[in-house]
């Protein structure tokens, strides 16, 4: 054996350098030894026979050292430490550098504890990558819709994490889906697809919670996120268009009102048009009627100083007023032989009518027609008589 | 003093030798029956370190945390209305009499779920068929799962098992009536369609023929106020008319016929014959006084 060999021990002495301060004192006792052996004063052993024993001795205290050592541990700050004696939980120690009383007397299981973790539900990873058999589910009234969420949770009790139920972090999936089940099925489709959900999502966490409660899991659910709620794709497309004739109906509405928006103003627009009119018609015949009776008023009153005078001189200006502006033919019926006239009136209209206001009318061998003036007239004064029997004053 | 010292070393020894046969740790999520030969003579429930007889006694572990059984497919039942849904469920239980499950199911895992199985699945074929689609779904879904927990839980404990919890994950219908579901979700949301556009439709028709109303009504209005004002016109014209012309109306009627007169004949078109021996000619024919007549 050639354990009490000074190299054995300098061999050591380069030890890992994280139990620095350990092969200090190991290196310390190790001079105090031999020291002792050689000096003959030893604090250790004492024996005659110092030399074997102190070896074993330095065995012994090394890997007592060294078992000592591995009871030590880091708690993170996320993290708790749950430490077992013989199996038995005994303590949950918080962040820091820990110790136990090593192997076997006591073990630790670090449990990160304020991570938030997530399970999907429906889908793995991606909304699009759907798990049908898990996203598929029947509402209250039989309608099949596909849903898809997310539950993230946290443990609040590391012991009862570890120690209650055999795969804690199934738990959450299979609680998730019997809950999103349980709610849905208590839920009417429309419900459950549009405004309700919220509600859904709230009442799943509750559920689930009591679930996780009643199997003192350690885990409790902060929130549950619908990332999804959809008829199935089967029956997409009709509910895509009983979406679009909401859209249509509003639409129908809103031109309905523009037609209403159009034509009222438009009435109220006329409507006020014909009160003007109206108004105007009254102002103008009142007006006119003023007019005329003041006009009458005041010729009355000249009438009246000499009514023969007055009667005559109206009575010529407007003969002379009608015979300026009319065409007229002049026939002497006293020269008349009975021979007779002829007069192509149609004529003389026609040739009249198209140009109402013209200068020069053919004159018609029959008949001179005089257009304007007083000066023509007189040449009619003895006009060509053909006979005409009887005396007539045409209109 | 070397051989006391030898012996005591070997005295530690052999001692740690027998501790190390006799002692064994409970794990916290374990339970511990410890057999003598065969025959079960306690049963350790709590955790810790616990001391045995070395050597004539052994330990064996059976784990006491909460074991789910999830059946991989899922199961067909019949409803009270002779339809087929499948049920998928899973069935938290623990062992709760050690001794019992060893005895029963030799402490295999797997023989106490295929019984647990069983059980679950005559609970639910059984409850199923009281009830209707609905109340699976949705109304007494709560229930069911209570009672069928309840029963199987009864027959557990007969192999030392505790059911703490069935519940029913998806209820769905067979591939067959799931098409015809779609199909009727299909017409449902058709009818919702239709039934939008209708009431669109009829709603746009009501606010048009209500505007068409308000603007005859509007317009029938305006006319009855403005024939009205114009009446008022006429009215007010008349008056003054006959305030004016009654003063004279032989003149009136002289000077009014002469206005008409200027009013009828002012076109070229009007073509008079005349008799150059009227009146207004008189003087045509000669100027002596009182005329050619």
């Amino acid at each position: 054996m050639g354990l009490n060999d000074p190299q054995w021990g300098n061999k050591n002495s380069g030890g890992p350098p994280d139990l620095e301060e350990v092969m200090r004192n190991i290196n310390k006792k190790i001079q105090s030894m031999f020291g002792g052996s050689g000096g003959g004063s030893s604090n250790q052993s004492g024996g005659t026979a110092g030399g074997g024993l102190g070896g074993a001795g330095l065995i012994v205290v090394i890997v007592a050292l060294i078992w000592i050592g591995s009871g030590f541990y880091i708690v993170d700050a996320s993290q708790r430490g749950v430490v077992l004696r013989f199996g038995k939980q005994v303590e949950v120690t918080e962040a820091g550098p820990r110790w136990h009383l090593p192997y076997p007397i006591e073990t630790v299981e670090v449990v990160n504890l304020s991570q938030v973790r997530t399970v999907e539900v429906g889908y793995r990873e991606n909304v699009k990558n759907k798990m049908l058999k898990e996203s598929l589910m029947l509402t209250d009234d039989e309608n099949i819709i596909d849903i898809q969420f997310a539950v993230q949770y946290f443990l609040k009790d590391p012991g009862e994490y570890l120690f209650n139920n055999r795969s804690p972090d199934e738990n959450v999936r299979q609680s998730a889906e019997t809950a999103i089940r349980e709610v849905v099925g208590r839920s009417k489709m429309d419900f459950v697809l549009y405004e309700g959900r919220e509600q859904v999502a709230a009442a799943t966490t509750k559920l689930m919670q009591d679930i996780l409660d009643k199997y003192k899991s350690g885990i409790v659910v902060s929130k549950v996120t619908m990332q999804n709620a959809q008829p199935p794709e089967q029956v997409q497309a009709a509910f895509d268009d009983a979406v679009k004739a909401g859209q249509d109906r509003e639409r129908q509405k809103n031109e309905g009102q523009a037609y209403a928006n159009d034509v009222v103003p438009k009435a109220k627009g006329a409507a006020a048009r014909l009160m003007q009119e109206a108004d105007g018609y009254k102002q103008s015949v009142i007006a006119n009627a003023e007019g005329d009776a003041s006009r009458f008023k005041q010729i009355l009153v000249e009438y009246e100083k000499a009514p023969s005078v007055t009667r005559e001189r109206m009575y010529i200006d407007m003969m002379q007023q009608i015979l300026t502006s009319s065409s007229k033919v002049l026939i002497d019926q006293k020269t008349g032989n009975g021979s007779l006239l002829y007069l192509p009136l149609d004529k003389l209209i026609q040739s009249t009518n198209p140009t109402p206001l013209s200068e020069s009318v053919p004159v018609t061998q029959a008949a001179k027609v005089a257009e304007q003036g007083l000066a023509p007239i007189s040449e009619f004064a003895q006009p060509r008589t053909t006979g005409l029997g009887r005396d007539r004053e045409a209109r | 003093m070397n051989q006391k010292m030898k012996n005591v070393l070997v005295g530690t020894i052999v001692a740690l030798i027998l501790v190390g046969m006799s002692a064994f740790v409970v794990d916290q999520r374990q339970t511990a029956i410890v057999f003598q030969l065969g025959e079960v003579v306690r049963v350790e429930t709590t955790p810790g370190l616990k001391f045995k007889v070395p050597l004539v006694q052994n330990v064996r572990y059976f784990d006491s945390r909460i074991l789910t059984f999830d059946a991989a497919e899922p199961e067909r039942f019949i409803t009270a209305e002779k339809k087929n849904v499948l049920v998928d469920s899973f069935v938290k239980w623990r062992i709760f009499d050690v001794k019992q499950y060893y005895i029963s199911v030799g402490g295999d895992e797997a023989r106490a779920q295929t019984r647990l199985m069983q059980t679950v699945n005559s609970a639910m074929r059984e409850e199923f068929g009281k009830l209707t689609i609905h109340d699976v779904v949705s109304g007494k879904r709560d229930a069911l799962m209570k009672v069928v927990q309840e029963k199987t839980d009864g027959d557990a404990r007969k192999i030392g098992v505790e059911v703490l919890d069935v519940r029913l994950k998806r209820v769905d219908f067979p591939v067959e009536i799931s098409d015809s579901v779609y199909r009727r979700m299909e017409a449902e949301r058709k009818r919702v369609a239709n039934e939008l556009r209708a009431t669109g439709n009829a709603e746009s028709e009501k606010i048009r023929a209500d505007a068409d109303r308000q603007r005859q009504v509007i317009l029938a209005q305006a006319y009855r106020d403005a024939q009205k004002i114009k009446g008022e016109g006429d009215a007010r014209a008349s008056a003054l008319y006959a305030g004016a012309f009654g003063r004279n109306s032989e003149f009136y009627a002289f000077y009014r016929s002469l206005d008409a007169y200027k009013q009828t004949f002012k076109n070229k078109s009007d073509v008079m014959v005349l008799d150059p021996s009227s009146s207004f000619f008189k003087y045509l024919k000669s100027s002596n006084k009182g005329g050619g007549k």
